[in-house]
């Protein structure tokens, strides 16, 4: 009995295992990791789609090194970091170079170490980590890297963007913090702190927070409670997915006036779960690179955005993936081969378009640099939020640019590099 | 005193909204036996039929709808899977109910995606009905309440004094004689299954458009239930009713004290090594370990108490 | 003895199979696959030692396997840093072990006064509990990032470092057969003949002395060791550990593999450890529905076949043994009746694919590849060919399955006048 089973288990591996021989082409290949199931999938498959459509649009116009295609191929890590490094190890495993990933610093962090190890012990197979929004700001100070970029400003510029926005306005006295429990929140927590003790003396933090962080928390009645309590006239928190959705509605049901200033309560499913009457009835204040309604966007941009709007039927949430597609290529071209080492090599220092200026890679650290927008989600807009036909009947309206040179911080960053 | 109050006023709503989810659970438990592990599913469930619903003929009518609905589709279940799989044991049927959490889960986001979809108050619901010091409480939420109560109510009168309460209750004890007696305990059977997933449909479509409606709800509500059925004695209403209320109530007071048991020591003037590893636990705040509360309730509940708060008979 | 013997070359046997194995397969992927399988096998028959030995159904047998997981994290951590002594590698699976039983006594002497619905629940509050923990107990968990080790310290025995894939695979195998063996001692065993008594009839078993519980007890105890060791493998084979690895979903994934594989026997749990890992690491790839088949395919088996793979199989044991032919002859009708089945699951795997397909992308003229070929999700004739594959399936099954349980009818018709006349 044991020995038949044995034979059929090793005839049916045989085929099965056959079946899988890889086979080798001749595209660029980028892996990216994300949540396309469980609570925070929609913003996972909002990425990817829009990595596909940039990746695309290079193809379309003729690839990079002579004709070769950029293909993204999308992991699904169900918002588990476990799940994450299994789905990298795959990655591994089919000798895709490239890795791309942004939502949840906690993966991020994973992907880091774990390349970090591989780099070490499979030196001439580095992979390379393009970070499109993962913002811990430890992942360019204490752990960079030298295969590791990050495209979107980290939590330390985007606190510092909200915080020189809050210094503006006269009316803030209070602040609250609220932040998730994780790598990122608690990177929230400490930057808010240094920098409104250092930007913004005058305003007193009368609540400190963290929380069980994506979703775990159904009612958010007893935190309202407790800000109604300690009189605080503005919420600071680093909140997405669920718990900002939950949080702000939460505000709203029990009348309270507060102002929240925020890194992701703009994002798409937060303002659909919302609705339009919650989301305007505290002025929630969003920091972003760059969105539709602002004065100043560029004719190129809008263009793209309108191919973008044919190709997923979504509005731009945000214009990072576009500059880290379209630097990826410029650096792949410039350096003649899709080897990572190489690439990154290129990527260091180099400047790209940006909607409000050039966008800058910084050397040193691998932190992209850029204006920042700070704009409120509002109905009085000219372009409204469209995500699958479905009109959300809000957008969002700018409140005031934040030069770079206000966000650049200096960085802890020792980098090792490979020899050229 | 302001405090106190409507710190228990956020933990009665809390608390009735999980009475509302777990009445159908004990309800079917207590009749039937079946622990059934897709209970929070029909909750889910209930929230989406209840947004397709509202956004073509309204709330009012989706919040008689969607119930019947999920009256069928419980009632379906019953009869053409449980019935089959009820004579391996009860354990089989918990089994298969645990795959169709599952199923349920995918064939939702089957028909409407991995987004959360915009399932909102109806506007004329959507005004702060009065304040408490500083806090305003919404007309929906007083709503929900009204109808949680009335839920209790009609629930607890219709099982023990109406004569089809009285049926019910004997055809868990003594299915042979209800059966002998010209009742079809078969239908009874799917009759209550039915009516309990009914009852965690309504509070889906209740509670769905205050806690946003994803695929994912049914799996971050779906343990808590199971620890109020625990702690207020299997099958018990009266049990669930308070078990809620107390869970409720305990995790919104947790929240709003932010002290630590190294708040305590200081207090009575000592200090711990800023280095020891104790401080991982002295450090927590009761707010912050709100969250494991009511699972910690449900295990001390399992040592001291096993039958649970109004049970009459052992875990 | 000499069956004992022939016990052990079977595993000698199996051992020296599965050494072999990264040798014909040698891509990467393989060998990670490969991997996870052993750490998985463990766990799905220590897992069993619960479900399908003792009768005790657990969502929450994760609890060791994580908590195991994180201790060895630590130590290695530890050890990495120099503030723990120096401890062999190789040997990591005895702490998962120690950490698996430590707990497994703890929790298991709460609950396992009752066994059924009971004590399922209960498993579900503590398994719920120490997820929250996870999340709270931030200093230890490192919550939602969970914590990263190196797994290459201290000294390199034979120049082992146990920084390549392969090395760990073969520190898996060797500690897989180790425990799957000692486990199938442990059925042989009085204890685990009594475990069976307690499981299938506790009023019987009690009236003969044994202390009910206390079987419990034991059987529960040792299953969580054997998953304590399996989680410190795990912890060393993804140099990670995650509070995913003691939630739920790693209690019911466990559950998923142990049932559809078979609880009621032993290779049950293997077959469904190796089967689900295969397609969990493949077919999710080409599939959003994946998890929609599996729950599907659980439900399947425990309305239809509540013996799981193996228990379809064994249930043909009889009859292989009372006359080959008579297997034969099922052949055909089995065969037909499958046909049908797959004619029916092609329809409607084809509609589910094109209804995910559908509330997914908004792009695109709505292509859609199913079985390697194309179809439009939008247009009608997809639909109707798969609608007609399903009409199809269910009108064949109408004919074909009576034709199979006759000659199943038959079949063992004949093998029960055969046991009376012998």
């Amino acid at each position: 009995m044991l020995i038949k089973f044995i034979k059929l288990f090793l005839l049916i591996s045989t085929l099965v295992f056959y079946s899988m021989a890889s086979k080798a082409d001749e595209k660029i290949k980028i892996a990216i990791i994300e949540p396309m199931s469980g609570p925070l999938a929609s913003v996972g498959l909002d990425l990817i789609e829009g990595l596909e459509f940039f990746a695309e649009r290079i193809n379309n116009a003729g690839g990079v090194l002579g004709g070769k295609h950029i293909e993204i191929v999308p992991y699904d890590n169900a918002m588990v970091a476990e799940k994450t490094i299994q789905q990298l190890r795959k990655v591994i495993d089919e000798d895709i170079r490239y890795v791309t990933q942004g939502v949840g610093s906690n993966h991020a962090l994973n992907i880091i170490k774990t390349l970090g190890k591989h780099n070490k012990r499979n030196p001439g197979k580095e992979i390379m980590f393009l970070n499109h929004s993962a913002v811990t700001t430890s992942f360019t100070n204490e752990l960079c890297n030298f295969y590791h970029f990050r495209f979107d400003a980290n939590v330390d510029m985007k606190v510092a963007a909200l915080v020189s926005q809050m210094t503006l306005d006269p009316s803030i006295k209070k602040v609250y913090l609220l932040n998730q429990n994780y790598a990122y929140g608690q990177s929230f927590q400490a930057a808010a702190r240094r920098l409104l003790a250092e930007r913004a003396p005058q305003i007193e933090i009368v609540g400190d927070e963290l929380i069980v962080p994506f979703g775990k928390i159904l009612d958010f009645n007893p935190y309202v409670s407790k800000i109604t309590s300690s009189g605080a006239d503005t919420i600071l928190t680093g909140n997405w997915g669920p718990d900002a959705a939950r949080l702000i509605k939460a505000t709203t049901n029990s009348q309270l006036k507060v102002k929240f200033y925020t890194i992701y309560a703009g994002i798409p499913a937060a303002m659909n779960s919302m609705g339009a009457k919650v989301s305007t009835f505290n002025p929630i204040v969003q920091v972003t690179e760059s969105h539709e309604n602002d004065s100043t966007h560029p004719d190129w941009l809008k263009e793209i955005d309108a191919e973008y709007m044919e190709f997923a039927n979504k509005s731009p949430y945000a214009d990072r993936q576009r500059f880290m597609m379209e630097m990826f290529a410029a650096a792949v071209e410039q350096a003649g081969t899709a080897d990572p080492t190489q690439v990154a090599w290129e990527l260091e220092g180099m400047t790209g378009r940006g909607a409000h200026g050039d966008v800058f890679m910084r050397a040193e650290d691998h932190q992209m640099h850029f204006d920042m927008v700070l704009s409120h989600i509002s109905t009085n807009v000219e372009k409204t939020f469209i995500y699958n036909n479905e009109d959300y009947g809000m957008a969002y309206e700018t409140d005031g640019w934040v030069d770079v040179s206000d966000i650049t911080l200096p960085t802890t960053c020792k980098m090792k590099r490979p020899k050229r | 005193m302001d405090v106190i109050l409507f710190t228990l006023f956020n933990g009665l709503l809390y608390g009735m909204l999980l009475f509302m989810l777990s009445s159908g659970l004990t309800l079917i438990f207590g009749m039937m036996g079946v622990l059934n592990f897709a209970h929070a599913s029909f909750f889910m469930l209930g929230a989406y039929f209840a947004y397709q619903i509202s956004k073509y003929i309204g709330f009012i009518p989706a919040l008689f709808i969607a119930p019947l609905i999920i009256a069928f589709c419980g009632a379906m279940v019953e009869k053409y899977a449980l019935r089959r799989v009820h004579k391996f044991g009860h354990v089989a049927e918990l089994l298969f109910t645990f795959g169709l959490f599952y199923i349920i889960e995918e064939l939702v986001q089957m028909i409407w995606g991995k987004v959360p979809v915009g399932y909102h108050v109806p506007e004329y619901l959507d005004f702060t009905l009065f304040s408490m010091s500083g806090m305003g409480y919404q007309a929906y939420a007083m709503f929900t309440l009204v109808i949680s109560v009335a839920m209790f109510v009609v629930l607890f009168s219709v099982l023990t004094k109406t004569r089809a309460g009285l049926i019910i209750q004997a055809a868990l004890t003594h299915p042979e004689i209800v059966s002998s007696l010209g009742h079809n305990v078969p239908r009874v059977f799917m009759l209550v299954f039915g009516l309990g997933c009914a009852l965690a449909g309504l509070a889906g479509v209740l509670a769905g458009n205050t806690l946003g409606t994803e695929p994912s709800m049914a799996l971050s509500l779906g343990p808590i239930v199971f620890v109020v059925i625990v702690v207020g004695g299997l099958g018990s209403l009266k049990g669930a009713l308070v078990a809620s209320i107390l869970i409720g109530v305990v995790q919104t007071t947790a929240i709003s004290l932010d002290y630590s048991i190294n708040n305590f020591i200081e207090f009575i003037g000592l200090s711990v090594d800023v280095e020891s590893l104790w401080r991982i636990i002295i450090d927590l705040t009761i707010s912050q370990v709100a969250p494991i509360l009511p699972y910690l309730l449900l295990v001390l509940m399992l040592i001291f108490r096993p039958r649970g708060l109004y049970g009459n008979r052992d875990v | 003895m000499a069956n004992l013997f022939k016990s052990f070359s079977t595993w000698i046997i199996i051992g020296v199979i599965a050494a072999i194995l990264p040798l014909i397969f040698d891509s990467s992927f393989a060998l990670t696959l490969l991997s996870k399988m052993g750490v998985l096998i463990i766990f799905t028959v220590a897992y069993n030692m619960l479900l399908g030995q003792g009768g005790m159904l657990s969502f929450g047998h994760a609890i060791y396997f994580g908590l195991a997981g994180y201790a060895s994290i630590h130590i290695m951590n530890g050890i990495g840093a120099e503030t723990l002594p120096y401890f062999p590698t190789v040997l990591f699976p005895l702490i998962g072990a120690v950490v698996g039983l430590f707990f497994g006594c703890l929790v298991g002497y709460v609950s396992t006064r009752r066994a059924g619905t009971a004590f399922a629940m209960i498993s579900l509050g503590f398994g719920e509990m120490v997820t929250a923990m996870t999340l709270i107990f931030v200093l230890f968990f490192n919550g939602e990032d969970g914590i990263q080790t190196d797994r290459m310290v201290g000294p390199e025995p034979f120049g082992i470092t146990f920084g390549p894939q392969i090395e760990i695979y073969y520190l898996i195998l060797f500690w897989c057969v180790i425990t799957v063996a000692l486990m199938y001692i442990i059925t042989k065993t009085p204890f685990g003949r009594m475990s069976n008594a307690v499981r299938d009839n506790p009023e019987r078993a009690a009236f003969i002395g044994y202390s009910v519980r206390r079987v419990r007890w034991q059987a529960f105890a040792l299953s969580s060791m054997f998953a304590g060791a399996a989680g410190s493998l795990h912890a060393l084979n993804y140099e990670h550990i995650g509070f995913e690895s003691v939630s739920v979903i790693q209690s019911g994934a466990v559950l998923f593999m142990a049932f559809i594989g078979g609880a009621g026997h032993f290779l049950g749990p293997i077959v469904g450890a190796i089967g689900l890992t295969y397609l969990d690491s493949t077919l999710a790839d080409y599939t959003e529905a994946w998890l929609l088949y599996l729950g599907l395919t659980f439900s399947g088996i425990v309305m239809f076949a509540p013996g799981g793979l193996a228990g379809l199989i064994v249930m043909h044991g009889p009859i292989a043994r009372t006359d080959k032919k008579l297997l034969t002859s099922l052949v055909k009708p089995y065969l037909l009746a499958i046909g049908s089945v797959v004619t029916g699951l092609i329809g409607l795997i084809g509609i589910i694919e094109m209804l995910y397909f559908r509330s997914l992308i908004s792009k695109g003229e709505g292509e859609v590849i199913i079985f390697w070929t194309e179809f439009n999700a939008n247009g009608i004739t997809s639909w109707l060919i798969f609608i007609g594959l399903i009409l199809g399936g269910v009108f064949l099954s109408k004919k074909t399955f009576p034709m199979a349980k006759e000659s199943w009818d038959h079949a063992i018709s004949v093998v029960k006048t055969e046991i009376s006349h012998e």
